[in-house]
């Protein structure tokens, strides 16, 4: 899968392109999605502003960092939009309609892949624009790091993460090969991204044994750590940080291939 | 040249059977029971370069799970398949640049885009030059007729408008076979008859070798000069597409409605003798005794006739003033089992 993957990079660009040229077919769904990150971002504004009526300082964050960190943490979540990989490739192995993939000349995880790119450069960009303007109508002090070796690492950090977790929603979509019917382990995933990429709390106010455990795993790098360091924090686990999440995406890169190879030739293409 | 050869190519499907009711689910909860379904057996077949075959059977027959072992899509459970010298479900690339698959109710399309959007992907993916690119779209925006259509939503796009887009999708990269699994399902006459100009066209200009696979008899009737019968995984008749049809499709159904109230039932029998005795020259009339009449409204009449009397039946008709008729041919099921009780006999094949 890899070698296609990196020999004909222009049929994934084009895929991409095509997924980009989808988003903005809909020009509700672009006014809608903007609203939708502006009113989180309102939302955070009123919450943590009572929370910080009575107190300038909450788990080291002063009301402008935790609105900051709000602000980028909300920002990278919102670009991670693999979850619906594995759903649908689950629905289209049990249909059938997954022969569509396996008839093109081309890797099928990386077209899920370029599609993904696709899809984010979308959200990337009108996401980034809403955000932009909330931060200048609030008047947020945004506390944003000013060290280009830390944003360099938090960049790449970003794209590995979004590559992981398009990788992890692969491989459960694939899963159904073998167990037909996935939903639970993507209860399981859902509920544990969620908590463990710091979207809902910051990591921070985790006692530090389970922050260790939590740096172990590669869902601590995806949008908790390059927050925090955009935000001027963590400097120092920038570069170990990048090193294990390239970690996790090669040994799930290798759990892929070994699946996939195992249980391609259970798929039936019922339902053509 | 073959450029398709299978040996004894068997599928076996492994299913779960759940015993009945809600004590069968929870029963199946720890003890589950499978059976062996084989949608294909034993199948021997070639096709050379530049054939265009049909794919005939009824629903479940194999066809598309034939047609699925020879893409790649799915593995054969035993036998040997070799596609273009490549075994498919290797699912190399060199291998699936070279083929297409246009099945009838699955989209390559992006309906929310242009066909020329999915076309420029198609491209890349095929890695076309550009001056090849433009040029095979020209043909086949002029062939299909479709110029206007290029850049609207393929969602606003009937039918068998979106139809002549797939087709022209899977063509862009200018493959050796084409797979085509129920082109016309869904499609008016007008529609299906301008796919199948198409394919000929194709097929003779291009030298695209094609497998079609077909409910209609007239997809098959007009486009294959060879035809392939299956029949419970097995083949069941492998020859010429006329021969086919003269040794097995026996009848025709006419079907009549009427503006004014029909005459009596027993009118028809005597009308229909006439004109055949009328055909007869006045010698030996034979008697239509073999005319079955399905359906008898006031206002619509439906029978079926020995295909040699469809012209006596028809002849029988007109005089009642039918403000519509229709002939179809022996469904395609009806066909293969007599096929299949014909080689039962070993006639067949």
């Amino acid at each position: 899968m890899n070698s296609d993957f990196l020999s004909g990079y222009r049929k994934y660009r084009e895929a991409a392109a095509i997924n980009l040229k989808a988003q903005l077919a809909w020009r509700a769904d672009v006014v809608f999605n903007m609203l939708f990150t502006v009113s989180k971002i309102l939302f955070a504004y009123l919450l943590w502003g009572i929370i910080f009526r009575q107190r300038d300082m909450v788990a080291g964050f002063t009301f402008h960092g935790m609105l900051s960190y709000y602000i980028i943490s909300s920002f990278l979540s919102q670009l991670e939009l693999s979850g619906g990989i594995s759903g649908e490739i689950s629905a289209r192995i049990r249909n059938g309609s997954f022969s569509k993939y396996m008839v093109l000349p081309m890797s099928i995880q990386g077209y899920f892949i370029a599609m993904e790119a696709g899809v984010v450069a979308f959200y990337l960009a009108f996401d980034f624009l809403a955000a932009a303007v909330w931060v200048f109508l609030f008047r947020i002090r945004f506390a944003f790091t000013g060290e280009p070796l830390v944003i360099a690492c938090a960049a790449l950090m970003v794209l590995l993460g979004l590559l992981f977790m398009v990788q992890l929603n692969f491989y459960l979509g694939i899963l159904t090969l073998k167990y037909q019917e996935i939903n639970t382990f993507l209860m399981i995933k859902n509920n544990l991204v969620s908590l463990v990429t710091g979207t809902i709390v910051p990591l921070a106010l985790f006692p530090e044994a389970v922050v260790k455990l939590m740096r172990c795993l590669p869902f601590y790098y995806v949008t908790y750590l390059p927050s925090m360091l955009l935000t001027g924090r963590c400097g120092e686990e920038a570069l170990p940080g990048i090193l294990v999440l390239a970690a996790w995406c090669g040994a799930l890169q290798l759990v892929i291939g070994i699946t996939w190879k195992k249980y391609r030739k259970r798929y039936d293409g019922v339902g053509i | 040249m073959n450029i398709i050869e299978t040996e004894r190519l068997t599928k076996t499907y492994r299913r779960f059977k759940k015993p009945e009711g809600l004590s069968g689910s929870i029963k199946s909860l720890w003890k589950r029971e499978y059976e062996e379904k084989a949608a294909v057996r034993d199948f021997d077949f070639a096709l050379q370069e530049g054939e265009l075959v049909g794919l005939i059977g009824p629903n479940g027959a194999g066809k598309t799970t034939l047609t699925k072992m020879l893409t790649g899509i799915i593995a054969p459970t035993s036998g040997r398949i070799d596609v273009m010298g490549f075994y498919p479900n290797d699912l190399k690339n060199e291998f699936k640049r070279q083929y297409a698959v246009v099945m009838g109710q699955k989209s390559q399309l992006f309906y929310e885009l242009t066909a020329n959007d999915t076309l420029r992907l198609f491209k890349e993916i095929y890695e076309l030059d550009e001056k090849q690119f433009r040029e095979t779209r020209a043909y086949f925006t002029e062939l299909f007729g479709v110029r206007e259509l290029m850049d609207v939503q393929v969602r606003t796009l009937s039918l068998g408008e979106r139809m002549k887009m797939e087709l022209m999708v899977a063509l862009l990269h200018q493959p050796r076979i084409l797979f085509l699994d129920e082109p016309s399902i869904g499609l008016d006459a007008i529609a299906s008859g301008q796919i199948r100009r198409f394919l000929k066209q194709v097929n003779r200009e291009r030298g695209t070798s094609i497998i079609l696979t077909s409910h209609y008899m007239e997809d098959i009737s007009t486009l294959c000069d060879r035809s392939v019968v299956i029949h419970h995984g097995c083949k069941v008749y492998d020859g010429r597409t006329d021969e086919l049809f003269a040794r097995y499709q026996k009848n025709k159904k006419i079907t009549a409605t009427f503006s004014q109230e029909l005459p009596p039932a027993q009118n028809l029998a005597a009308e229909g003798a006439a004109s055949l005795q009328g055909q007869a020259g006045g010698q030996s009339p034979r008697r239509p005794s073999r005319w079955e009449v399905l359906e008898r409204t006031p206002h619509k009449l439906t029978i079926l006739v020995p295909k040699e009397e469809a012209s006596a039946a028809l002849a029988a008709i007109m005089p009642w003033g039918p403000t519509d008729i229709s002939v179809e041919e022996d469904e395609i099921g009806t066909v293969v089992e007599r096929i299949y009780q014909d080689g039962s006999r070993g006639a067949a094949l």
